[in-house]
C-alpha cells in the first residue's frame, strides 16, 4: 500500500531530541518534574484575559476587510527587492513588488514572493539553542560577557566573523563597530552564490538600448539581482505593439539551459571546454581572419552569424557572461564590450554595493579554514551563513568547526550549521526585524517589518551590537541613527516617513564607476584552450532553492523548476545524446565522481543541454532545513570544491531507480501547436484569427467582459506567476507523492516544450490559466451546476454546490482544472493559516477549483467603483499573475471596451486561441512568440 | 435470433412432471443441509464483500485521493465499473421481457436467474456513481427536488439523465422480478417447513392464494411490466453511452456510442449469465431444467452482439480516420500503440476473436469452451470501459498536461470487492428464493405433455 499521504507531520510532539532520555535525570528527578508540570498545567488556565483587549478605539490605517500595504524590502542574495506587503489587520499575507523601487518595478519573482510562507514556517527557530537544548537570550548574554572578558584585553585575537555579504548600511557599520571593538578580530565572508564584483565593480547592462546581445552562460534573467529590472527592459524589446517591433537579437552560449537561452534568437549549446575554443573562435572573426578548423559545422555557423550581427554598423551591442563564470571568460566579455564600444551605452558599471570586497574583511569560508586549521581561531561567530552545508566538500568546514573553543551561530533555522555550534541564536525573519539593504543599482530602502517577531528572535543588526558589548538597542533605532548620521540635515522625521512610505531612500544611488582600463594592443584577450573533457559537471545554485537556504518552503519546493518541471528533488540534467550513450533514463541512480568526491544522483534528461557536461543544483540533501525541507534530493555542494572546478566527471549507473517528481511528463508539442511562433520578417504576413462560427448566436456581452492576453514573445517562463497565484488564491502544496500522482494544484501553470532539431533546440514556455471560455465545455457536464458563467463572462466555480464528480476537469481541453483528491487544507490550528488571504475560500476535500481571475479582486475594484459612481478604470484590476510578471506579458481587462489595453492586445495579429478548433472561445488568448533570427 | 429453436431438442426434460420441477427448485432451499460448496461460497464472497466495506470506509475517512484518479484522468476504476457492471445488468431484464414478448419460451428456465443477477448487478453497478463523487454525502443534489434555495440539477449534464435512466431501471426490473416471484413465493409459503419459512414467504407473497382473478391480473400485470421494460433495456445503456459521447474529448465525442453501448451491454450481459449458469446447474442438479440448448441459444446471442461490439470498434477507427481529425486519430492510434496497448490489445483478443468460437456447433456445445469464452468476455467488456476511460483521458489535446492512471490497491479492493457483493447476494437468492420459477416451469411441462400426447 502506498503512504497515504506525503505531507509531513508538524507535530512538536516529535521534535529533534525529544526521544533521548536526558542522562542526568533520575526517577525522583522524573518525579519532580511530572509534578512540576501537572501544576503548571493547572496553573494554564488561570491566565490573565488582559491581553484579549479589543479595539475600544479604531486604529486610523485599519478597516477590518481591507487590507493595508507596506513597503519593505526583501533581501535576495544580499540585494534589495523593494517590496509590498499586503496585510490584514495586521497580519502580511502576500508579498507583492514595490512600483516605485527601481529593482522591482512593481515585480516580483518567485522566491521573494514565497517568503510570506517562510516567515510563518513551523519549522523556523525559535529559541536559542545551547549545545542543542533549549537555552535563553540572557543565558547566552553572559556566556558572550564571559567570552568577552577573554577576548577584551587581548583586542579580539582569536576571534573570527563569518557573515554572508550584505549591502546593509546598517549592518556594515555594526560589523565595522564590532572591530573597532576587537581590532585583531577577523571578518570573513561566504556565499555558495556568485559575486558580482568580480574585477572591483558591478556590471550594470542597459537592455532597453541594446541591439546586439550575446550572453555567454548568461544567467541576466535568471536568479539575477537586478533580473527583474533586466526582464522588464529585455521584454520590451521583444513585444509587438501595434504590429511593430524594434526588436533585438539574442545570441545565448551555453552548456545548459537559462531563461535567457530560451530566449534566444540563436542558440548554441556547448560544454564548458568548449568555451574558451568558441569565443576565441569570436575574436578570430572579429579580426576577418579564417576560422580554425577545430570547431564544427554548428559552432562555425554560430560564430559566424554571431560576427556578421556585431559587425553591422549602427548597432548597439552588449556582451553578457554568467556571474558564475571564471575570470577569464568575465574578462574577456567585459574587453569586448571595451572593443564594441559598448562601456556607457549598453552597459555601465557600478562601484561595489556589497560588502564581498569591503577592505575589512580577511577572505572567505576557505581562508577562515585555513585560519581554523592553523589554530588561530578560538572563537567563531557565524552570523546568516550556513557554512555547513554550504561549504565546498574539500573545505571540510564541519571538521574545522570542531575545533574551535567557542562557536555560535545566528540562523533562522537551527541547520546544520546550527548542530555543530556551541551556541545558536534564532534570527528573525525580514518581515520581523528592522533593517535597510541596497539594491543591485545601489539604491537604498529600509526595511520595513509587518509584524512583531512570533518568536524570541533578534535581528541581525541587534545580535551585531549585543557581539559588540553595547548597550541594546532596537533595530529601529539602529535603522534610524545610521541614517540620521547619514542624511545629517535637520527634518530627519519628515525624510524618514516619506522613505517608509515610498519604499525606497531618495537621491540613495551609487554613482556610476568608470573603471576603463588602458586600451590593450589584443582586441580581446586570448583564452587558454581546455583540456578536452568527456565531461564536465556545472554546480548552479537551484532556480528557486538558490544555495539551499529555501529549502523548507513548500511553495518553492512544488514550484516546477523551469525546463525539467521537477519538484522536490534535485537531479543531475543530462543531455539526451548522452543518456543513450550511456542507457540512461529519467530517475536512474547513477555515481556521481569527480576529482575523487562521489554522491549518488538520479538523473533527468533535459533535450538541448549541452552533451559533454551534467549539471547538478544546490539545495537538495539538506539534513537539517526542516520538515519539508530535509531529505529532498541530493547535496551537490558534496562535489564542489574550493577551486571551483569540476573536471573528469563520471558516471556510472548503479542499476537502481528512484521517482522523481514532475508536472509535466510530455515536452513535445507532437506535431500540435499550442505555442505558436513566428519570423520577425513575416510580421507584415500576420492575418489575425478568424471567429469560428457557430449555429448559436453569441452569447450578449455586460458593460464588462474580462478577458487576458499572455505575451509569449516576452514571457521569459520565471513562474513568478505561479508562485502569486499560490499566495493570492491559498493553493495547497500536496508534497511530492501527490504530485507523483499528479494533483499539483496550481490554478496557473508553466508549460514548457522543446521543438526543433537535436542540436538546434528551441524551448518555449507558456502560461496556462483557465481560458475562461465563452463556451465552457466543463459547464455543459456537471450535473448540479457548480461551475457557471457569469454575466460578465467569467467561468465560475461554487465551491459548496461542488459534489466532485470531476466531469467538468474531463470536459475540460486545456486540464486547467484541479481538484482537492484528500484534504489538502493545513491542520485547523496550523500557522499557516496567518498566510490565507480572507478573501478566498479555503477549499475543502472532495471539490474542483481552477483559476479564477482573481474574482476578488475583480469585486474589491467594482465595490469601490460604486462607491465613487464610476466604472471600473482600465488597469484597475490586475490579476496577481499579471502583476507578478516581470515581464508585462499578461494583461487583464475589460474586452467589451476597444480602447483597454487588453483588447488592444487581442486586436494584434499575432493573437491567437489555443485551440481554436473546438469552439471553445477562451477569454484567455496568447500572442504568439516573435523569434528574431539573422 | 430465430424464433424457432436453432436444434430439435427440448428445452425441458421429457421426463419431468409438475412434482419434480417444484420439488427440483424448491427442495435444496427447504431442505437442508446446505450444500458444502454453497457454504464456502457464501463464506468466501461475504469475507470479500466485507473487504468492499472496509475500502468503502477507508474511502469515506480519507477522500477519492486513495484512488489513483488525477488530473488528467479524473475517472478511472469507479466509471470503469460502474458502466461494466450496468451492461452485466442489461442481460436480465432482456431474457425476461424482451424474450417474454418475442414468444422465446426457453427463456422460462434462466429470466429468474437472470433477473436476479440484474437487480444485484445494478446494485453494484450504483455503488459507484456515489462512491466516485469528492462529496459523496451530497449525492442527493443530482436529484430534483425541492429546495428552499430554488436549486436544481443542471439538467444538460448527462450525469443527471444517468440518475434518472439507472434508477428507474432499478425500479422496474426489481417490481417485474417481485411480480414474477409472487406465485413462486406462495409456493415455498406452502411447502415450508417451519413457522420462520411461512411467516417469512408469506410476509412476502402478498396473499397470493393462485385464485383465477390473481392469475388473470399477474398476467396482464407481467405484461405490461414486460412492455415497460423493454425501452429501458436500450434507454439505460444508451444514455450512458452519452455520459461519455456528450463530452468534446476524443474517444469519447462519437455518434456511434449509444447503440454501441448497448450492444455491449448485452454481450457483457449474456457472457455474465452463461458464466453465472453454468456452475449453478451442476451445483443444484438443474441440467433437466437448464439444458444445454439453453446455454447454446445464449452462446449465439454472445456470437451476434460480439460482432455488434466489433462493429462498434471498427466505427470508432474509421470515423476517427475519416474525420481526419489529429486529435480523434491520435487517441486511436495511441489506443493501440500507447501505454496502455497492452489493455486495447487484450480486449480485442477477448472482445473480437474468441466469441468467434462459437460458429462451431461443437463447441459452442462444450460446456468448458462456454464457461471459458464467458470468462473472457467478461474479462474484454472490462477492458474496453477501461480502454474507453483512461485511454482517452490521459493524452488529451494540449500535450503538457498528459499522464498516466495507475490503479492504487483501493482501486483493486474496490472493484474485487463489489464483485464478492454481487456474488454473496447471489448466494442468499439461490439459498432463500426459487432460482428457476416453478409456475412458468409447470406451464411449460404442462404445454410439452400435451404437445407430446
Amino acid at each position: 500500500m502506498p503512504p497515504l499521504t506525503s505531507l509531513p507531520a508538524r507535530s512538536p510532539e516529535f521534535a529533534e531530541g525529544a526521544d533521548v532520555w536526558p542522562p542526568d535525570l533520575d526517577r525522583r528527578g522524573f518525579l519532580g518534574l511530572m509534578g512540576a508540570s501537572l501544576a503548571l498545567g493547572g496553573l494554564a488556565g488561570c491566565r490573565a484575559a488582559k491581553t484579549l483587549v479589543p479595539y475600544t478605539h479604531q486604529p486610523d490605517s485599519v478597516v477590518p476587510g481591507l487590507p493595508s500595504f507596506y513597503a519593505s524590502a526583501c533581501p535576495c542574495e544580499g540585494f534589495a527587492r523593494g517590496i509590498l506587503v499586503e496585510a490584514h489587520e495586521g497580519r502580511p499575507t502576500k508579498i507583492e513588488g514595490n512600483p516605485r523601487h527601481a529593482e522591482s518595478g512593481g515585480a516580483a519573482d518567485a522566491v521573494t514572493q514565497a517568503a510570506i510562507l517562510a516567515l510563518y514556517d513551523p519549522d523556523r527557530s525559535q529559541a536559542p539553542l545551547h549545545q542543542g537544548r533549549p537555552a535563553s537570550w540572557p543565558e547566552f548574554e553572559s556566556a558572550w560577557r564571559e567570552e568577552d572578558r577573554r577576548l577584551a584585553p587581548v583586542g579580539g585575537a582569536g576571534l573570527a566573523l563569518l557573515t554572508e555579504p550584505t549591502t546593509s548600511p546598517t549592518v556594515r557599520a555594526g560589523l565595522h563597530r564590532l572591530l573597532d571593538r576587537f581590532p585583531r578580530a577577523r571578518w570573513f565572508q561566504h556565499t555558495a552564490l556568485a559575486r558580482y564584483d568580480a574585477e572591483g565593480f558591478q556590471p550594470d547592462y542597459d537592455l532597453a538600448e541594446a541591439d546586439v546581445i550575446l550572453a555567454i552562460e548568461g544567467g541576466f534573467l535568471d536568479r539575477h539581482p537586478a533580473a527583474l529590472r533586466y526582464t522588464r527592459a529585455f521584454a520590451g524589446r521583444r513585444r509587438v505593439e501595434k504590429g511593430a517591433v524594434r526588436a533585438n537579437r539574442l545570441y545565448a552560449l551555453e552548456s545548459a539551459w537559462s531563461l535567457a537561452g530560451a530566449m534566444a534568437d540563436r542558440r548554441l549549446a556547448a560544454p564548458p571546454a568548449r568555451l574558451p575554443a568558441i569565443l576565441n573562435a569570436v575574436a578570430t572573426a572579429w579580426s576577418r581572419e579564417p576560422l580554425p578548423e577545430t570547431l564544427d559545422r554548428e559552432e562555425r555557423a554560430f560564430v559566424t552569424a554571431l560576427t556578421a550581427d556585431l559587425r553591422r554598423p549602427g548597432r548597439k551591442v552588449l556582451c553578457i557572461a554568467g556571474d558564475e563564470q571564471p575570470a577569464a571568460i568575465r574578462r574577456w566579455a567585459q574587453r569586448l564590450n571595451q572593443v564594441l564600444g559598448a562601456v556607457g551605452k549598453t552597459i555601465r558599471y557600478r562601484a561595489a554595493v556589497r560588502s564581498d570586497g569591503d577592505p575589512r574583511s580577511a577572505g572567505d569560508l576557505g581562508a577562515l579554514a585555513d585560519a581554523i586549521a592553523r589554530g588561530e581561531i578560538s572563537a567563531l561567530a557565524i552570523l546568516g551563513a550556513n557554512p555547513v552545508y554550504t561549504g565546498p566538500a574539500d573545505v571540510e568546514f564541519a571538521a574545522r568547526l570542531a575545533r574551535v573553543p567557542f562557536t555560535l551561530h545566528l540562523g533562522g533555522y537551527a541547520d546544520e550549521t546550527a548542530a555543530a555550534v556551541r551556541w545558536h541564536l534564532p534570527e528573525s525573519h525580514f518581515l520581523e526585524a528592522w533593517s535597510d539593504l541596497r539594491g543591485y543599482d545601489g539604491s537604498a530602502v529600509i526595511q520595513q517589518p509587518l509584524i512583531d517577531p512570533l518568536y524570541d528572535t533578534r535581528s541581525l543588526g541587534e545580535v551585531l551590537r549585543l557581539l559588540a558589548g553595547d548597550p541594546p538597542l532596537s533595530g529601529y533605532d539602529l535603522v534610524r541613527a545610521t541614517w540620521r548620521a547619514r542624511l545629517g540635515a535637520d527634518d530627519f522625521d519628515g525624510h524618514w516617513t516619506r522613505w517608509l512610505n515610498a519604499g525606497v531612500v531618495d537621491g540613495e544611488n551609487t554613482p556610476t564607476a568608470n573603471p576603463e582600463p588602458a586600451e590593450a594592443e589584443e582586441p580581446v584577450p586570448y583564452l587558454d584552450p581546455e583540456p578536452a573533457a568527456a565531461l564536465t559537471l556545472v554546480l548552479r545554485p537551484d532556480p528557486w532553492l538558490g544555495d539551499g537556504r529555501h529549502a523548507n518552503n513548500g511553495w518553492l519546493q512544488e514550484l516546477p523548476r523551469p525546463f525539467t518541471a521537477l519538484v522536490w528533488d534535485n537531479a543531475l540534467l543530462i543531455s539526451p545524446q548522452l543518456g543513450r550513450e550511456q542507457r540512461l533514463e529519467n530517475g536512474d541512480l547513477v555515481r556521481v565522481e569527480c576529482e575523487g568526491r562521489v554522491v549518488e544522483a538520479p538523473v533527468w534528461l533535459v533535450p538541448g543541454q549541452a552533451e559533454g557536461c551534467a549539471v547538478a543544483h544546490w539545495g537538495g540533501g539538506r539534513t537539517r532545513a526542516g520538515a519539508v525541507g530535509s531529505g529532498r534530493g541530493f547535496d551537490a555542494f558534496r562535489l564542489q570544491s574550493r577551486s571551483g572546478r569540476a573536471r573528469g566527471l563520471k558516471l556510472t549507473a548503479t542499476g537502481r531507480k528512484t521517482r522523481l517528481a514532475s508536472t509535466q511528463h510530455q515536452f513535445a508539442m507532437d506535431g500540435r501547436d499550442p505555442v505558436q511562433t513566428f519570423a520577425l520578417r513575416d510580421l507584415g504576413r500576420l492575418r489575425p484569427e478568424q471567429p469560428a462560427i457557430s449555429l448559436y448566436p453569441a452569447r450578449a456581452r455586460d458593460t464588462y467582459a474580462w478577458g487576458m492576453s499572455i505575451d509569449l514573445s516576452t514571457c521569459i517562463g520565471c513562474s513568478a506567476c505561479v508562485a502569486a497565484c499560490q499566495a493570492e488564491n491559498n493553493i495547497p502544496v500536496v508534497g511530492k507523492e501527490q504530485v507523483l500522482r499528479g494533483r499539483v494544484m496550481h490554478w496557473i501553470r508553466v508549460d514548457t516544450y522543446f521543438a526543433g532539431e537535436p542540436g538546434a533546440e528551441r524551448c518555449h514556455s507558456q502560461p496556462v490559466p483557465c481560458m475562461q471560455c465563452e463556451n465552457a465545455p466543463c459547464e455543459l457536464v456537471c450535473p448540479v451546476g457548480a461551475t457557471v458563467h457569469s454575466s460578465e463572462g467569467l467561468n465560475e466555480m461554487v465551491y459548496n454546490r461542488c459534489v466532485g464528480t470531476r466531469y467538468c476537469s474531463n470536459n475540460c481541453p486545456y486540464k486547467v482544472r484541479r481538484f482537492n483528491f484528500f484534504d489538502f487544507r493545513a491542520a485547523a490550528d496550523s500557522i499557516l493559516h496567518l498566510q490565507d488571504n480572507p478573501e478566498v475560500t479555503v477549499r475543502q476535500r472532495g471539490v474542483m477549483e481552477k483559476c479564477t481571475y482573481c474574482v476578488q479582486r475583480i469585486n474589491r475594484a467594482r465595490s469601490e467603483a460604486e462607491r465613487d459612481n464610476r466604472p471600473i478604470r482600465d488597469g484597475e484590476i490586475r490579476t496577481a499573475c499579471q502583476q507578478a510578471c516581470p515581464a508585462e506579458a499578461i494583461v487583464f481587462g475589460n474586452v467589451a471596451d476597444p480602447a483597454s489595453a487588453v483588447a488592444q492586445r487581442k486586436a494584434e495579429p499575432s493573437s491567437y486561441s489555443l485551440l481554436a478548433e473546438l469552439n471553445t472561445r477562451p477569454r484567455t488568448t496568447y500572442l504568439a512568440k516573435m523569434i528574431n533570427p539573422a | 435470433m430465430s424464433a424457432h429453436p436453432p436444434s430439435p431438442e427440448a428445452i425441458v426434460d421429457p421426463t419431468a412432471t409438475l412434482t419434480s420441477v417444484t420439488e427440483t427448485v424448491s427442495g435444496p432451499i427447504l431442505h437442508p443441509p446446505w450444500p458444502r460448496l454453497w457454504l464456502a461460497g457464501f463464506a468466501g464472497a461475504f469475507v470479500v464483500t466485507l473487504g468492499l466495506f472496509a475500502a468503502i470506509g477507508w474511502l469515506f475517512i480519507r477522500g477519492v485521493g486513495i484512488w489513483g484518479i488525477n488530473i488528467p484522468v479524473a475517472w478511472g476504476f469507479a466509471i470503469v465499473n460502474f458502466v461494466w457492471w450496468i451492461g452485466i445488468g442489461h442481460a436480465g431484464t432482456f431474457i425476461s421481457a424482451i424474450l417474454l414478448l418475442l414468444h422465446q419460451t426457453w427463456r422460462t428456465s434462466i429470466n429468474r436467474f437472470t433477473e436476479a443477477m440484474t437487480l444485484f448487478a445494478v446494485a453494484c453497478a450504483a455503488l459507484y456513481p456515489v462512491l466516485h463523487l469528492g462529496r459523496p454525502i451530497y449525492a442527493y443534489w443530482l436529484l430534483p427536488y425541492p429546495d428552499t434555495m430554488g436549486l436544481w440539477p443542471q439538467f444538460r449534464s448527462p450525469l443527471v439523465w444517468d440518475v434518472f435512466a439507472v434508477s428507474t431501471y432499478a425500479t422496474v426490473s426489481l417490481v417485474y422480478w417481485y411480480v414474477g416471484l409472487l406465485p413462486d413465493l406462495a409456493t415455498m409459503r406452502d411447502r415450508a417447513a417451519s413457522t420462520v419459512g411461512r411467516r417469512g414467504y408469506g410476509i412476502l407473497a402478498l396473499g397470493w392464494r393462485g385464485d383465477a382473478r390473481h392469475w388473470a391480473h399477474h398476467e396482464k400485470l407481467y405484461l405490461i411490466l414486460a412492455g415497460l421494460a423493454t425501452p429501458l433495456v436500450v434507454s439505460v445503456h444508451s444514455i450512458v453511452g452519452m455520459d461519455f459521447a456528450i463530452a468534446i474529448l476524443p474517444g469519447w465525442h462519437s455518434t456511434i456510442f449509444p447503440p454501441y453501448f448497448v450492444g455491449g451491454a448485452i454481450f457483457s450481459g449474456f457472457a455474465m449469465v452463461l458464466t453465472l449458469v453454468i456452475p449453478v446447474r451442476a451445483l443444484f442438479r438443474m441440467e433437466g431444467l437448464i439444458t444445454l440448448r439453453h446455454l447454446e441459444l445464449m452462446a449465439l446471442v454472445v456470437l451476434t452482439t460480439g460482432w455488434i461490439v466489433t462493429y462498434g470498434y471498427f466505427s470508432e477507427f474509421f470515423t476517427a480516420w475519416w474525420s481526419g481529425d489529429e486529435f480523434e486519430r491520435f487517441v486511436q492510434a495511441n489506443r493501440a500503440l500507447g501505454p496502455y496497448a497492452p489493455a486495447f490489445w487484450l480486449m480485442l483478443t477477448c472482445n473480437v476473436l474468441i466469441p468467434n468460437l462459437f460458429w462451431s456447433r461443437r463447441l459452442r456445445r462444450s460446456v468448458p469452451v462456454l464457461f471459458g469464452v464467458a470468462i473472457l468476455v467478461n474479462v474484454g467488456m472490462w477492458l474496453e470501459r477501461f480502454v474507453i476511460v483512461v485511454t482517452s483521458l490521459h493524452r488529451d489535446f494540449v500535450p503538457s498536461s498528459w499522464g498516466m492512471y495507475i490503479p492504487t490497491f483501493w482501486d483493486w479492493s474496490t472493484f474485487i470487492g463489489t464483485i464478492g457483493f454481487f456474488l454473496a447476494l447471489l448466494f442468499l437468492f439461490l439459498r432463500l428464493l426459487p432460482a428457476i420459477s416453478m409456475s412458468e416451469m409447470r406451464g411449460l411441462v404442462i404445454k410439452a405433455k400435451e404437445s407430446g400426447e
